[in-house]
């Protein structure tokens, strides 16, 4: 695999902070031309400060980063001219129209002066904002900002696309609108896509391979499928009818698996070979009434458990409390 | 060409937000449309003061010191707005988009200059209306015009240069202080040999004086140190571009 073309190629980066922690160290990772990797943590795992680092925004402490086969501290304005950029909070100036912060991306970009308007119109179009495009931005709700950032990103026909967070904060129909546009960048446009998350089902639905950073370390890299197989073994989740037979069902579905740290049911996952009518069977055997069991699938986040110890949820909040902490 | 792109387009939104927004246009006209009126006419007495000995009056005499304070404050002015980018964000876009990020500074530096020249427009129509009288020649306007610029590019490559080291307004202060001081510490209302005692000495050290008294000798059409001035005037230009691009450089280090 080679970052000559599209691609991205990093190779024992670290990033650190005065008088902070190290947000990134020492990561590998590549990315094929026209491929979508999402990279998935829990806040404060280092996403950002990577992808601040890929897009020149941020000086590397050391290592070594190439964007598109170009070297992103020795060559940053050949870098900056082959990626667009929609970071987490959409920097935005109030003041302006959206069709404004179009045409000056566009003049930043050396976007032919003949093509801007034009363009400008079609990408308006294309993210739903046709009819917005004149109003100033203090005017946007969040989502419009989002797909505002996006144009933007698109302007000069990146080739590699960065996005950090781009759905946080959206309802559900934005957020599904961005993925379909993701995908279709990908699928017509054979964009290459660095997409950061904290959303499973983000990394799920759209990447090709997914890395997992958490503490500035990448945990696991591979397609989602592969990760999940990794893990291989499904988990039963019983939810109990009455909360006094919670210990007695954890007792005997301890037969069929190691148990799960979970907070709202009783969990295992499930040796090989063993299936649902296995444990339904148990429940009768056993006299206890269950309102729901689930055999579910391994997930994102049960890969993120093996490899951290922690659910990406837990490792959420943890984050937050550190902040809170910090705070005080 | 991509350079001039960069700087066209900073320079085009910043102009665009300092003059189509009334909150932001407004105090820029106002400011010195008012030192002007209020120095000109509240003061116009002290022409009478002996050994005043400007030939063009009190109006000519105050309308250079507003001019060059114009000029540095429209600067200043701009440094605000970059120092208001970074905090809220809007540099980063900047940054990610701009190939090459020199043309950022000089992007604003060139708002700075026409923000001024918008203002230093009202601010002569103003002057001739009410009879200011102009001694010099059209190469001595252009002198005058041409050091006034020179003062524009010193207040933004100062302010500039602060905010991008703190990439906060709240250091605004730090960025207006130091210029309205320097300013004042100038013969701003009588001339130099007027003045006693400390502000005396302190004027008599400070570069705006050699500029202010270069400025009103252009008007008054016989310059008293024209070459010193304009080379004192470079010099800090090139000082402060320095200042400047070193906050940039600092900026990008940071990361923004």
């Amino acid at each position: 695999m080679s970052a000559a073309g599209n691609g991205i190629e990093v190779e024992q980066l670290v990033r650190e902070y005065k008088k902070g922690p190290r947000a990134v160290n020492g990561i590998d990772l590549q990315v094929a031309p026209g491929e979508i990797y999402g990279f998935l943590g829990p806040n404060g795992a280092g996403k950002s400060t990577t992808v601040h680092v890929l897009t020149t925004l941020l000086p590397p402490t050391s290592g070594t980063a190439r964007v598109g086969g170009h070297d992103v501290v020795k060559e940053g304005p050949k870098v900056r001219s082959l990626i667009g950029v929609a970071l987490q909070e959409a920097a935005l100036d109030p003041l302006l129209t959206g069709r404004d912060h179009l045409r000056l991306q566009a003049t930043l970009q050396g976007v032919p002066k003949e093509r801007r308007k034009v363009h400008a119109d079609e990408l308006l179009e294309r993210v739903g904002l046709a009819d917005a495009g004149d109003r100033k931005v203090q005017g946007y709700s969040g989502g419009m900002k989002r797909r505002l950032d996006l144009a933007l990103a698109l302007v000069h026909l990146p080739r590699i696309l960065f996005l950090d967070e781009p759905t946080t904060g959206l309802d559900p129909q934005s957020r599904t609108a961005m993925w379909e546009e993701v995908a279709r960048l990908r699928r017509e446009e054979s964009v290459t896509v660095f997409l950061t998350t904290q959303y499973l089902e983000e990394a799920d639905v759209l990447a090709d391979r997914v890395g997992i950073i958490d503490e500035g370390k990448i945990v696991a890299e591979g397609t989602p499928a592969a990760l999940k197989a990794e893990i291989g073994r499904p988990s039963v989740h019983a939810i109990p009818e009455h909360e006094e037979d919670r210990e007695k069902i954890a007792g005997f579905l301890a037969q069929f698996g190691e148990p799960l740290a979970t907070t709202r049911d009783v969990a295992v996952r499930l040796r090989a070979g063993l299936g649902l009518t296995d444990i339904v069977r148990a429940v009768d055997a056993n006299g206890v009434r269950i309102a729901d069991l689930e055999l579910r699938a391994p997930t994102l986040d049960d890969v993120f458990l093996a490899k951290t110890g922690r659910t990406l949820e837990g490792a959420q909040e943890e984050a937050e409390a550190e902040q809170e902490e910090r705070r005080a | 060409m991509r350079l001039w792109n960069v700087i066209s387009g900073v320079a085009w939104r910043t102009l665009k937000n300092a003059l189509t927004n009334p909150q932001i246009v407004i105090p820029t006209m106002a400011f010195p449309l008012f030192f002007f009126t209020a120095f000109a006419g509240g003061l116009s007495q002290i022409r009478h003061v002996p050994g005043f000995g400007f030939p063009l009056g009190y109006t000519a005499f105050q309308f250079v010191f507003v001019l060059l304070q114009s000029a540095a404050f429209s600067g200043v002015f701009t440094g605000f707005g970059l120092a208001r980018d970074f905090e809220g964000g809007f540099a980063k876009r900047l940054l990610l988009a701009a190939p090459h990020r020199s043309g950022i500074v000089i992007g604003y530096a060139l708002a700075a200059l026409i923000r001024w020249m918008v203002v230093a427009v009202f601010l002569t129509v103003l002057a001739l209306a009410v009879g200011m009288q102009v001694g010099g020649g059209a190469v001595d306007l252009v002198g005058l015009y041409v050091l006034a610029l020179l003062v524009n590019f010193c207040g933004f490559f100062w302010a500039g240069g602060i905010a991008m080291r703190f990439r906060t307004i709240q250091a605004a202060p730090l960025m207006q202080m130091p210029v309205f001081l320097i300013l004042f510490f100038a013969p701003v209302y009588v001339p130099l040999e007027l003045l006693e005692g400390w502000i005396e000495a302190v004027a008599t050290v400070n570069p705006v004086t050699y500029l202010l008294e270069t400025g009103r000798g252009f008007l008054a059409g016989d310059p008293p140190h024209a070459l010193g001035a304009f080379l004192l005037a470079i010099g800090l230009g090139v000082a402060f571009w320095t200042w400047a691009f070193l906050g940039l450089r600092k900026a990008e280090a940071a990361g923004a």
